[in-house]
């Protein structure tokens, strides 16, 4: 074998039994000492990071991709499944990214949960997150990627539910499982039709095998997949919801790695929507929609990991709406850059929230400038990269997607919805900005606010340093498949920067009404619907568990028993009978001389006939 | 209407006796568990003080032949709407110990439905957001109607839009063709 070949695999590979080492660790029943969550498992996020970097440079250098097949899981006539690995360019720069922020996180989380009795088995579930989730990345089938797809989700709802003894926690992290639970129905849907028409799971065989076949249904699939993984609109009330969870698990899970689990599918299944435009509508539709009303639940917040879990759904809209206009790869440079500016506000809001002892409400915040200064600057950059600033690294990949719908031929009210909600991703972002670091101090000075801890500042500083510069390193060293349209009017070339900064400085006008109140403003009826965000959640919650369950305990408890023996059993054929018997009785009157005269009678006129 | 009747007429046979292996437990003997619609006042009675209800506040279950008893029927009102402040024996459930147990108090319980008032009536919000997604449904098809896109047209070649280059002959004079306007 080529020694690149060799050094490539194995080290990818050896990243894996790096990870998994500290998990297998915990499986005896030694105790673990107290300071395993930062000497096991945060260097051992730490070394795989540095590991991956061997061969994402080798990636880069000789533009080599890598597809391991390991071990037959199992044959059958028509369908193998192995465990095989996709080393493709996709996976190779999306692995040391999440691999960084990982490693900040956890470094983060040894801070934020130093307080938690179990904070050992919050790293542990951290970590087998992050094992499922580059399974899910790396995988060369669907099998494999389902193994991902149900680990990530399983870690969600433990994690969500970390304070389990808090009943909302409870209920937030039912929603992530449920919604997710739709959204594997389309995955699973898709997986059969894929099995049963094309007979592979495997990514290149259904690629070549699939090529004159109609692929819109297994596509709605995989659609309703990303739906309920990545929070598009009609599934998404569990990504706000998902909040009650500890702020790392805010930061990894629904921010920067599960979350763009759904795009990630179907960016690797893009091949296969190249040539279907109703999916391609779908997809384009469907994530316009989302961004914009998700953006419209952002403005109105008061939690500020509301507000940010909000951007979250809006920029994976915004991926979604790439994926629409077939550019994957933007989508998939979206998810790079988005997961170091997502993570740095997560992480940024964690350490005020500490800071102010558990304050989340950003009318109680303020003057965090003089106070925490690193922490206020970060969270400035982490804002002005989201809203797509020019050079830092969101603007690298918003500003290609936004040319791109631009330039397209594009269903116009997706375009308008699009540009619209890049304006409110400035003016909730300004929001956040002005409620909590500018002003004076809205909270009593009793908390000792300070950034001593390395463990907050480290972390903020990398991902400062990949907001900034993330997106032009992945911009510089990778290569665009498709062709970008580079000559445009300049009206289309600036609208993106245009409408954010016409945003940020409504917003910035609306601030500084805050502080002067002429009159009374009144309560109008968008206020009601952004504030109680669109009011799916009130409508949806209630009424479709209710109708649910009430039927259910009615069929379990009364109908079935009903059914069998008053309905359609012994009660029933009672009940039938009945009428007919005292029909047939009422009938038979008794009056004997009348029917023999008539049968008398009857006689007569028949011999009479029969006789002429 | 002839269940009720029937029920009537077990009842007065087999006063104080009751079969089977219901017969055999203390509460079932006293009649405590077996119960049925009640009629009079003396079974209303009886029925409030063994669900812990005062008999102003007790109101059987509509008798359609489900076979509710005499379960009370109690405000459908979720476990979230209760007062969150208020020094409940189990805080979590918001429930205190020997409480009459709504029939459906699985489906109220924190994490399930949950009947608290909603800032704007049901209607409204039902009309706002379906309102919402039809009108984008409605837009989307407008926009797919009329697309954006950027202005495009056949391509200009040079001499004469390739006459010679594409077969045709040297003797024959070209149509002249335009594809701009300046």
């Amino acid at each position: 074998m080529h020694p690149t070949t060799l050094m490539y695999t194995s080290s990818l590979l050896l990243m894996f039994a790096v990870l998994l080492y500290p998990l297998l660790v915990t499986f005896t029943s030694l105790p673990l000492n107290n300071d395993w969550a930062s000497s096991h498992a945060k260097t051992a996020v730490k070394s795989a990071f540095l590991i991956s970097l061997a061969p994402l440079s080798l990636f880069l250098s000789t533009g080599m991709e890598a597809m391991t097949s390991s071990w037959t899981w199992m044959v059958t006539t028509t369908l193998d499944i192995t465990l095989s690995f996709k080393f493709d360019h996709y996976s190779i720069i999306f692995i040391p990214i999440a691999l960084y922020v990982t490693w900040s996180i956890l470094e983060f989380a040894t801070w934020y949960m130093h307080s938690d009795p179990l904070m050992n088995r919050f790293f542990k579930y951290l970590l087998t997150f992050l094992v499922a989730m580059l399974i899910l990345v790396s995988a060369n089938n669907l099998f494999q990627l389902f193994i991902g797809w149900e680990g990530v989700g399983i870690m969600s709802f433990l994690l969500i539910g970390w304070w389990h003894g808090r009943a909302d926690a409870n209920t937030a992290a039912l929603q992530a499982v449920l919604y997710n639970r739709v959204g594997d129905i389309g995955l699973i849907l898709g997986m059969a039709w894929l099995a049963t028409n094309v007979n592979s799971w495997d990514i290149q065989q259904m690629f070549i095998l699939s090529k004159n076949l109609d692929m819109t249904l297994p596509l709605l699939g995989l659609i309703l997949a990303a739906t309920g993984k990545s929070a598009q609109f009609g599934l998404h009330p569990w990504l706000p919801a998902a909040m009650e969870g500890p702020t790392p698990v805010s930061a990894l899970l629904h921010s920067s790695t599960m979350v763009v689990a759904g795009i990630f599918l179907l960016i690797r299944m893009s091949p296969l929507m190249e040539n279907n435009q109703t999916a391609l509508t779908l997809c384009l539709c469907l994530g316009a929609l989302t961004t914009m009303f998700t953006a419209t639940c952002a403005l109105t917040q008061n939690d500020i990991k509301k507000i940010v879990a909000f951007s979250t759904s809006s920029q994976l809209g915004l991926m979604m709406v790439t994926i629409g206009l077939n550019q994957p790869q933007l989508a998939f440079l979206h998810i790079c850059t988005h997961a170091f500016f997502k993570a740095m506000l997560f992480l940024c809001s964690g350490s005020v929230i500490h800071s102010l002892n558990d304050e989340q409400d950003i009318r109680k915040m303020g003057g965090l400038h003089h106070l925490a200064p690193f922490t206020s600057s970060c969270l400035t950059v982490g804002s002005l990269a989201l809203t797509g600033t020019p050079f830092l690294a969101g603007f690298f990949s918003k500003d290609a997607i936004i040319e791109a719908l631009n330039t397209s031929h594009v269903n116009a009210w997706a375009l308008t919805l699009t540009l619209i909600a890049t304006s409110f991703t400035a003016i909730y972002s300004l929001r956040v900005i002005f409620f909590v670091t500018m002003g004076t101090p809205r909270f009593l000075p009793l908390s000792p606010i300070n950034e001593n801890n390395p463990a907050v500042i480290n972390p903020l500083k990398r991902l400062a340093w990949g907001s900034i510069f993330g997106g032009l390193l992945v911009m510089l060293n990778i290569n665009l498949f498709k062709t970008p349209v580079l000559t445009m009017p300049a009206e289309l070339k600036l609208a993106a920067l245009a409408v954010s900064i016409l945003g940020l400085l409504t917003a910035l006008e609306l601030a500084t009404l805050t502080s002067k109140q002429f009159k009374v403003t009144p309560l109008r009826t968008p206020h009601h619907f952004s504030t109680s965000l669109g009011f799916v959640p009130a409508i949806i919650h209630r009424q479709i568990p209710q109708l649910s369950l009430l039927l259910g305990q009615k069929i379990a408890s009364q109908m079935v028993d009903q059914t069998w023996l008053e309905k359609t059993g012994p009660k029933a054929i009672a009940n039938a009978t009945t009428p007919l018997a005292s029909a047939t009785s009422n009938m038979q009157q008794g009056l004997i001389k009348t029917y023999l005269t008539l049968f008398l009678m009857t006689l007569v006129l028949v011999t009479l006939i029969s006789a002429t | 209407m002839a269940g009720v009747g029937f029920q009537r007429w077990v009842r007065t046979l087999s006063k104080g006796k009751i079969s089977g292996i219901s017969g055999l437990l203390p509460a079932c003997r006293s009649g405590e568990i077996l119960t049925y619609f009640p009629i009079n006042i003396g079974e209303i009675a009886a029925a409030a003080k063994k669900y812990n209800i005062r008999v102003e506040d007790y109101k059987p279950i509509a008798d359609n032949g489900e076979g509710y008893g005499d379960y009370p029927q109690l405000p459908d009102r979720s476990q979230q709407d209760r007062d969150p402040a208020y020094q409940w024996d189990h805080p979590d459930l918001r429930r205190n110990w020997n409480e009459p147990m709504h029939w459906d108090f699985d489906m109220f319980i924190r994490n399930r439905v949950d009947t608290s008032p909603t800032v704007v009536p049901w209607s409204t919000m039902c009309k706002q957001l379906f309102g919402f997604v039809g009108f984008m449904l409605f837009m989307f098809y407008l926009g797919d109607k009329f697309p954006a896109y950027q202005p495009v047209g056949p391509k200009q070649f040079p001499y004469n839009n390739l006459h010679l280059e594409r077969g045709g002959s040297p003797d024959v004079e070209p149509e002249e063709v335009k594809n701009y306007e300046i």
